[in-house]
């Protein structure tokens, strides 16, 4: 049945040439609503396929019952041009980032001095102090851990190197450096597949996700926070080409959420402070605030990370908001700053900002000069088609990974390959390269490996390799011209690039950042060689290729725009650079958009979450209100019968969320007029609180219920099955004048979906509600109603809905 | 011009009309001042050098001399800071003598009037360059305290290498495999003793240089570097290593079972014109 739905509706292309020459009052018979007039057929006989059957006739009771139907996906990825299973949004929920004006709000505010508002503003700027102190720590944990860690297994491979070189038996080397490479991102793939899959990746989209209003379960716990820490640490020192930057920016988040809500839940701590600030909408605020720290602390780029949560995250912004994210930025690199100078042995040196750190570019590195504008341009049209080419390969890849390799134990398997097999192409490549360079002056290299080369000498391809990812970025950037040859950067790139490619999306956590640098200066610095071979003068300073490479082949992958441009600038400490890697981030970015979408948004996409863009797709105008909302709505009487509310809400196949309080509804057919909006999370504490009306009455020192005692339940409330009512409070009553939010946004029913779309992104809208020239609901429009519409070949597509 | 300016000009100006003209008149009738004009420090009333600080500039012209003039031959292969070391001390005293602020017998200090009375600062400028080279050699890591010869390590540095030497020139005729067999324990010791010797940060310039021609020599001239021969092995691990992901996703395609995902429909109200648009159309 439902097979056939969806086949008619996606396949019946071919029969509407008929319809196609009727004008209708909408389409005009142009070219563009002619294509989407086919998304209106196939969706209207979706409808009438659905109408027949019986739950749907029975129109009249409160709530209905959506159909759930089993689609085989192996069939579907044999029907004709339909993408397979990824083309669906799985309903999620969602965050409150509008405020609820009920009445116990009102009280509260009027109870509120100014000095309590004050102190408000106060607490927020402490709580702000706090994130970026802890994200800051966290960093700085992160960097010792790995840099002692790494340094160990590196002394360990590397004498095992050396006493095999001389005595025969290097296969064992190659052997022992894959064991220990698998064993250590074992155990990260093992915390993050079997507890906390959410810590998985580099958490960018999540926190994405997050700040657009999506609630993905346990992204904010402390657990995560754990996972991710101790999983990154595992996956960088495991030798998988990771990064561990973006993991920063997730746990700045969950460092966020957990301090403005001054308790933990996981811990059963409650520090009774910052009560204020349990809800959505204050605790998105410190969330972003939270990123930006993240951000700040990676990369030492306090203006980048305010720049990263403005352009990816919350959609209001008012100046103050700005300013206190800036602070917790700054905080964030101060503290990691000085923390790092301490273990680093020259305590109050301030100026290493940032875990990853480009070194200085200093002298005449730095000049660039007018004619090398159009080869940046060049480098950034590389970087934009290597990025796409980048993203293909890892949508492709995700893909299978998602239909095969879910399993968690397949999971932390397939890490360990990864993890074995990058160390073997590294030996390889390490083995059978012939470049062999003279021992730096200052010892840059870390652990150099001699191999077959001549004494005093080392392997250049080892130091490219045989390091952490970020000091090989650095080693591109600044050793002297002539440091590597062509050729074993060349292959050094190929390799990479698959080995990063393949790498992002695993079960383990890790950023996609350093990776990308890391291929992008390899190849910078190749065209850097290359052009110094061709021009006569050695004005191509490959150091400076690199940087440009670097950033080129970042924008192609990320498809951040002025925050990265930001981020780069302050990472460099070189504002000179500044204009060629704009340019080269646009050109990239262009050049990339033309082919994929970015890396984070194919994995939101691939998430199957209902993610709001910034605007709603073109040609959608003339969707209306009423064809995208859901309807008919469950909706509450003012004063409900208690069991009829536990009935709704215990309703396992609709979960619905928010529900429209209207006056007394006479007749069951007729609309009834709306005079307000319910949520579930306040239904649950009313009945936990056992809030009726009857009760009331009889009990004369009845407290009154607060919104202490929502923010108490606040965020995790109790499930409808964990609260008990018996049989005979079922047939009392709830007022719920009193807890409502008595001004729901409302539009008329004509109203047009990038109308809609816009209140949702600009307000953070949960439910809007449609209703009709009377002031009677007709329908409710969330966000995976609007989230389903997108732009694709063939004019507008919907997709469709899935559990998860 | 500012009048002023003007005005000092002219001053000067007739200034050296008038010594000009007296000197004419002063060579006339006495040998006063033989060198006239030319020499303008033997004026009276000159702020130039007292005798002790152009005494001390001479020292000083005389040392450097010397320093560099051993440094030079000293260039390649690298000796300086065996032949040289004393020669910088001696530099070292002079320069310390110039620049301290303690005043010579006629109460003038020199640093002022030979370090910073002019532009080009010549003396400060040549000192600050053989102080540069005598820093980025690190004698002082291999030569005593008092810059008279070279630390017992160094000396015994330098009997290994000249071990290590002769021990390459005995065997250098015919096959190197010779070579390479017979001086492995020498070289290795030699090898052992210099890494020894780069962590108590006891190495100079010399001993560096010494160390890399007799690697030079052993890798490069008589090509004893390890050779590559065991390709087999590695190539047989490395290809078994990288054919496991193949077998792995192989093996999940076949026989893990894909996920499902449950559709859901979601409530719409009936769209009245589509409705009616298929209608007409059916009818």
């Amino acid at each position: 049945m439902a097979n056939i739905t969806k086949k008619v509706s996606w396949s019946s292309r071919a029969d509407e040439s008929g319809a196609a020459g009727e004008g209708t009052p909408l389409l005009n018979g142009s070219e563009q609503p002619r294509l989407s007039r086919q998304v209106r057929l196939a969706w209207w006989l979706t409808e009438r396929l659905t109408a027949t059957t019986p739950e749907q006739s029975e129109g009249g009771s409160i709530f209905q019952i959506g159909r759930l139907s089993t689609v085989d996906l192996e069939e579907e990825i044999t029907s004709d041009e339909v993408k397979p299973e990824l083309e669906t949004l799985f309903l999620s929920h969602f965050l409150d980032y509008d405020n609820i004006e009920n009445q116990l709000f009102l009280e509260e505010e009027r109870r509120m001095s100014y000095l309590g508002f004050r102190c408000l503003e106060i607490s927020r700027w402490v709580v702000c102090g706090w994130i970026g102190f802890l994200t800051g720590l966290i960093a700085c944990f992160i960097d010792i851990a790995v840099e002692e860690l790494a340094g160990f297994k590196y002394q360990v491979v590397k004498e095992n190197i050396e006493k095999f070189t001389e005595v025969g038996g290097l296969s064992i080397s190659l052997l022992l450096w894959a064991v220990l490479n698998a064993a250590i991102v074992m155990v990260g793939a093992i915390i993050v597949a079997y507890f906390e899959p959410i810590a998985a990746g580099s958490g960018i989209p999540q926190i994405k996700c997050y700040l657009n209003g999506i609630k993905i379960p346990r992204v904010v716990r402390l657990k995560t926070l754990v996972v991710k820490v101790c999983g990154v640490i595992c996956s960088v020192v495991g030798g998988l080409a990771v990064g561990k930057e973006g993991p920063m920016i997730h746990s700045g988040a969950v460092v966020a959420a957990g301090v403005s809500q001054g308790r933990s839940t996981s811990l059963k701590k409650d520090f009774k402070i910052f009560e204020y600030f349990r809800r959505d909408t204050e605790k998105r605020d410190f969330v972003s605030a939270g990123a930006a720290a993240g951000v700040s602390a990676a990369f030492g780029a306090p203006v980048g990370g305010v720049l990263f949560s403005l352009e990816e995250g919350a959609s209001f912004w008012n100046q103050m908001l700005t300013w206190r994210i800036f602070f917790a930025s700054m905080i964030s690199t101060f503290t990691l700053n000085f923390f790092l100078s301490i273990y680093h042995k020259n305590t109050g040196d301030l100026s290493s900002p940032g875990l990853i750190n480009f070194g200085r570019f200093e002298g005449d590195s730095v000049a660039y000069n007018l004619y090398e504008i159009p080869l940046f341009i060049l480098m950034g049209a590389i970087g934009g088609l290597l990025g796409a080419l980048f993203n293909i390969l890892n949508y492709w890849l995700t893909i299978f990974r998602i239909r095969y390799v879910h399993r968690p134990c397949l999971q932390v398997m397939e890490a360990m390959l990864v993890a074995a097999v990058t160390a073997t192409v590294s030996f390889t490549m390490i083995y059978f390269s012939n470049d062999c360079q003279p021992l730096g002056p200052e010892h840059a290299e870390e652990y150099p490996l001699q191999l077959f080369c001549a004494d005093g000498e080392y392997n250049s391809m080892a130091t490219a390799f045989f390091n952490t990812p970020e000091r090989s970025v650095r080693s591109l950037f600044h050793n002297q011209a002539g440091t590597y040859n062509p050729l074993t950067l060349g292959l050094f790139t190929l390799t990479y690039f698959f080995l990063a490619c393949w790498t992002y999306g695993l079960a383990v956590s890790a950023g996609v950042f350093i990776p990308s640098l890391l291929i992008g200066a390899a190849w910078g610095r190749l065209f850097g060689i290359l052009l110094a071979y061709i021009t006569p003068n050695s004005w191509a300073d490959p150091g400076k290729y690199a940087l440009i490479g670097a950033a080129a082949q970042l924008g192609g992958i990320v498809r951040m725009t002025l925050s990265l441009t930001v981020i780069m600038v302050e990472a460099t400490g070189n504002v000179t650079y500044g204009f060629p890697i704009m340019l080269v981030l646009m050109t990239a970015k262009i050049v990339g958009d033309y082919i994929v979408e970015g890396l984070y948004d194919i994995h939101i996409k691939l998430q199957s979450v209902p993610f709001l863009h910034w605007e709603a797709p073109a040609t959608s105008h003339w969707l209306t209100a009423r064809e995208v909302m859901s309807s008919p709505v469950t909706c509450l009487n003012r004063i409900e019968k208690v069991g009829t509310i536990v009935d709704t809400l215990s309703n396992t196949s609709t979960k619905h969320n928010g529900f429209p309080v209207v006056v007394q509804v006479l007749g069951n057919e007729e609309p009834a007029k709306l005079c307000g909006l319910i949520l579930r999370s306040q239904l649950i504490v009313l009945l936990k609180h056992k809030v009726f009306v009857e009760l009331a009455r009889s009990r004369l020192t009845h407290r009154k219920l607060q919104l202490k005692d929502f923010r108490d339940a606040y965020p995790r409330f109790p499930p409808i099955q964990s609260i008990h009512v018996s049989q005979d409070e079922r047939e009392c009553m709830m007022d719920l004048t009193e807890f409502m939010n008595p001004t729901p946004y409302t539009v008329p029913q004509e109203t047009s979906l990038p109308r809609v779309f816009k209140l949702f992104r600009a307000l953070g809208l949960r439910h809007l509600v449609v209703v009709d020239d009377e002031n009677r609901v007709v329908g409710l429009v969330t966000r995976k109603d609007l989230a389903r519409y997108h732009l694709g070949k063939h004019g507008l597509e919907e997709l469709q809905l899935a559990q998860t | 011009m500012s009048p002023r300016k003007d005005g000092s000009f002219l001053v000067l100006l007739t200034l050296n009309v008038f010594s000009l003209g007296s000197g004419d008149v002063g060579a006339a009738d006495s040998a006063l001042s033989p060198v006239g004009v030319d020499s303008p420090s033997s004026l009276p009333e000159s702020p130039e050098l007292t005798e002790y600080c152009s005494e001390l500039l001479h020292t000083f012209s005389q040392r450097y001399e010397a320093y560099v003039g051993c440094l030079i031959p000293a260039a390649r292969p690298v000796q300086v800071c065996r032949n040289c070391s004393s020669g910088y001390g001696d530099l070292v005293k002079v320069y310390a003598n110039i620049s301290s602020d303690q005043t010579g017998p006629s109460n003038v200090s020199c640093k002022d009037s030979l370090l910073g009375s002019d532009r080009l600062m010549v003396v400060s400028a040549l000192y600050s360059n053989v102080e540069g080279l005598w820093k980025s050699s690190k004698c002082e890591k291999c030569i005593t305290k008092e810059l008279q010869g070279p630390t017992n390590s160094t000396l015994y540095f330098m009997s290994t290498v000249s071990q290590t030497l002769s021990c390459f020139v005995k065997y250098q005729q015919g096959n190197h495999t010779e070579l390479c067999k017979n001086c492995k324990s020498t070289y290795r010791g030699l090898n052992e003793l210099y890494s020894g010797m780069e962590n108590n940060d006891t190495l100079c310039i010399d001993l560096e240089d010494m160390m890399n021609m007799t690697r030079i020599l052993w890798s490069k001239d008589f090509g004893c570097s390890l050779p590559r021969e065991e390709m087999v092995p590695v190539i047989a691990v490395s290809s078994f290593m990288l054919f496991l992901p193949i077998i792995f996703y192989l093996s999940s395609f076949l026989h893990s079972e894909q996920k499902k995902r449950k559709l859901i429909h979601p409530k719409r109200a009936k769209s009245y014109a589509s409705l009616m648009n298929i209608q007409d159309k059916m009818s």
